[in-house]
């Protein structure tokens, strides 16, 4: 029996469970900022000036219509190429910011270009699910905001977004779910990740059946979890009266 | 920047080796693109159906596997179906054939729930007249909604197909010469213009995936824009 | 659970065993499919003129195929795909700089080794001149190698970044991402040798290993094995080997290195 053999060695599960924790982390630190950074573009797109939403549509367009490998390898191999070396060597160095209690390490530039791609990737596609929120909320409720007094941004601020948010909640869960799996391509430029990872114990150790299998069964486990946890948050924020 | 990097190797990266050899390139992108999308789409509305018409354990099952082609990273499914399912079963798909199968199952599971939404967004009421008519519950899905619910979700469809372009750029790792293949050769022949490269292709793929953007987007005001028509046209 | 799996798997497995001979399948398709590298010259790289997959692998497997009287079928790889290649039966032969381990033994085949060469380093001038350094720096390798399997067990305090293919790697030397990149010797000098601006760069003069490099053939498959190395000693004979040898690594060549192995010498 070949394919199954013995289990992998503890060192080799170890090796895996390392990965999923990058995979695991990467993905979190990518969600928070794609978050914040998705949302801040959709609320420009919103009350910002023609250029500003000009500006915002532009980056969303080129960032939905072109794939994240490419993406990536114009991150880590081509802006590499492209900065000033004096940046680039920057960047490489290894710097420490002490914090008293403990030590924050400057990542290595593959986990640098990974989470820049993958945060620009999910802000994107943040955005856009927060515009079909704000466009799922009746315009009638922000006329009737304004002619309360409210100015245009109060309106948006208190009345709007708060609905939008409600709306666009699952679908940015779908973008939290989509970024667990995007982890998986920076294994091409050489990030630690889970696939990264359960390539290295197929190489040392032939048993290509296991390590994808594991590796396999960790994504779609922490992609289920991420979906209920989310879809509890979900039923809990519902407002009392649309609850089933 | 290197333009010669580019012109040199335009013909590469747009047909590959074709005709001296196989089919690569931009050509092959559009070919594995065009075939999963067919295929996604024939499998979202089939499985789609399934969904909105069945119940109990059957959905149950439906959702499972649904939810596993939805969970896995579609990098290891390559792998699995390309290098697992022979060792397996003993039979081998050819890389072509697996990557069109891999993305026609993850595109499949995204449809399918877009057309169930489509036939559940579909009113009761003209569930109800078609039974009050005498049709029976599949002869009301054939002849009154599915014709409705696929006109709304065709922007869904050709959307499902922009992103499986961007996909097929995943046949990378297991060598098939699609797009993001051959400039990553050609990325290691010259090995010193990365920039120029990627940067090219990503805009090869940008200008791509816009027009069938906008495609979907004209579609999307067509559907919207259809009921209204018929409604403004004389019986 | 996973006893009921294991069990289904292995009926299925049974029934994929009771195979012909590859060799009669061979013959039969009239095609030898053979992995080789695409974007490692001078062992394996996509001709720009030509857009075949040209070097000095693709010469040896041509040989083979003829002594079967079939046609030659590449398919590109990279070093981290070649034993799943072999393994699931997508190719009958693996040659691309595959070297010979204990450990790749027990999952394929190899064949007597047609070339031998030892595991080395490319740096930017002036950073790397003894393995000693090597603890401490942040070293590019291919996925899936012995060298990455080298490196991590005889320097465990190096760094190792693996990438999908040797370019990639120099591309993040190039970058400053890593320090150093490693490969076997031949590889590196070939890949320097394409390099625009190599006057920056150097192979410092040690090796860290030895590695003897044979052709990947599928378990068990005893007379393709013997007819893959049956050819390769009448190469050797013939003088071919010397000549598909000074092919790619001749006086006349880009990368000149002395042939200092002949085949057979060591089986």
């Amino acid at each position: 029996m070949s394919l199954f053999g013995d289990l992998l060695a503890p060192r080799y599960l170890v090796w895996l469970l390392q990965g999923f924790g990058i995979t695991l982390a990467l993905s979190a630190a990518v969600c928070l900022a794609g978050t914040v950074l998705g949302l801040a573009a959709c609320c420009l797109r919103e009350v910002g000036g023609p250029a500003a939403r000009r500006a915002v549509a532009g980056f969303i367009g080129l960032v939905r219509n072109t794939p994240l490998l490419v993406q990536l390898f114009v991150w880590y191999f081509a802006v590499a190429a492209l900065l000033p070396s004096g940046l680039t060597g920057w960047l490489n160095t290894p710097h420490t910011l002490d914090l008293g209690f403990g030590a924050l390490h400057w990542p290595a530039y593959e986990t640098l270009a990974g989470f820049v791609g993958l945060t620009l990737y999910a802000a994107a596609y943040i955005a856009e699910e927060g515009r079909a929120g704000i466009n799922g909320v009746r315009p009638a409720q922000r006329e009737a905001a304004l002619a309360l007094g409210l100015t245009p941004i109060q309106a948006f601020r208190h009345i709007v977004l708060p609905q939008a948010l409600r709306i666009a909640w699952l679908p940015i869960v779908g973008q939290y779910l989509n970024t667990i799996k995007n982890t998986s391509l920076t294994m091409t430029i050489g990030l630690a990740e889970l696939s990264y990872a359960s390539r290295q114990v197929e190489t040392e150790t032939f048993k290509t059946f296991q390590a994808f299998g594991i590796a396999t069964l960790l994504y779609i486990g922490a992609v289920a979890l991420v979906e209920a946890g989310g879809q509890a948050l979900a039923r809990r924020a519902a407002p009392a009266g649309s609850r089933a | 920047m290197n333009r010669a990097v580019i012109t040199d190797n335009l013909g590469y990266l747009l047909v590959g080796a074709w005709p001296d050899g196989p089919v690569g390139g931009l050509a092959l992108t559009l070919i594995l693109s065009g075939l999963s999308g067919l295929a996604s789409a024939a499998l979202g509305l089939i499985l789609g159906i399934g969904l909105a018409m069945s119940a109990g354990a059957a959905r149950r099952a439906l959702v499972l596997g649904l939810g596993f082609f939805r969970a896995i990273p579609i990098v290891m499914l390559i792998f699995w179906s390309y290098f697992l399912l022979p060792i397996l079963f003993g039979v081998s798909v050819p890389e072509i054939g697996t990557v069109v199968t891999a993305l026609a199952l993850v595109g499949g599971a995204y449809l399918a729930y877009g057309v169930a939404a489509g036939i559940e967004s579909i009113g009761r009421g003209q569930w109800e007249a078609g039974l009050a008519l005498g049709f029976g519950r599949w002869q009301v899905l054939r002849t009154i909604v599915l014709p409705q619910a696929l006109r709304a979700m065709a922007p869904s469809f050709v959307n499902q197909w922009t992103a499986l372009i961007k996909d097929t750029s995943l046949a990378y790792v297991i060598g098939v010469p699609e797009l993001s293949f051959v400039a990553a050769q050609v990325n290691n022949r010259a090995m010193v213009y990365p920039a120029e490269i990627f940067l090219f292709i990503g805009a090869v793929y940008g200008a791509l995936c816009l027009t069938l953007d906008r495609l979907a987007a004209a579609l999307a005001q067509g559907a919207r824009r259809a009921p209204r028509l018929s409604r403004a046209t004389p019986a | 659970m996973r006893k009921l799996f294991a069990f289904a798997v292995a009926t299925l497995l049974s029934v994929g065993a009771a195979q012909a001979d590859r060799l009669d399948d061979i013959k039969k398709d009239g095609v030898l499919r053979v992995a080789s590298f695409d974007s490692n010259p001078p062992f394996g790289s996509v001709d720009p003129a030509t857009k075949q997959i040209t070097g000095l692998d693709v010469d040896f497997a041509q040989a083979i195929a003829d002594k079967i009287g079939v046609k030659l079928e590449v398919r590109p790889t990279n070093p981290a795909n070649r034993i799943p290649l072999l393994t699931s039966g997508k190719v009958d032969l693996v040659l691309a700089n595959f070297t010979i381990t204990e450990e790749r033994a027990k999952q394929l085949d190899f064949s007597i080794p047609y070339f031998a060469s030892g595991q080395q380093f490319l740096a930017k001038k002036g950073t790397l001149s003894s393995p000693d350094q090597l603890n401490g720096l942040r070293i590019g390798a291919d996925k899936g190698t012995t060298n990455e399997i080298v490196l991590r067990r005889d320097f465990p305090k190096a760094m190792v970044v693996a990438f999908d293919d040797t370019p990639f790697a120099f591309t993040a030397l190039r970058n400053g991402n890593v320090q150093a990149i490693t490969q076997d010797g031949p590889k590196l000098v070939g890949l320097l040798a394409k390099v625009p601006d190599r006057q920056n760069y150097e192979i410092p003069a040690f090796s860290i290993s030895n590695d003897y490099i044979g052709v990947g053939i599928p378990k068990g498959e005893t007379r393709l094995r013997d007819l893959v190395n049956e050819t390769l000693r009448e190469l050797e004979k013939s003088g071919k080997a010397a000549t598909i040898y000074d092919r790619w690594f001749g006086p006349n060549t880009e990368q000149p290195l002395p042939r200092l192995f002949r085949i057979g010498e060591h089986d």
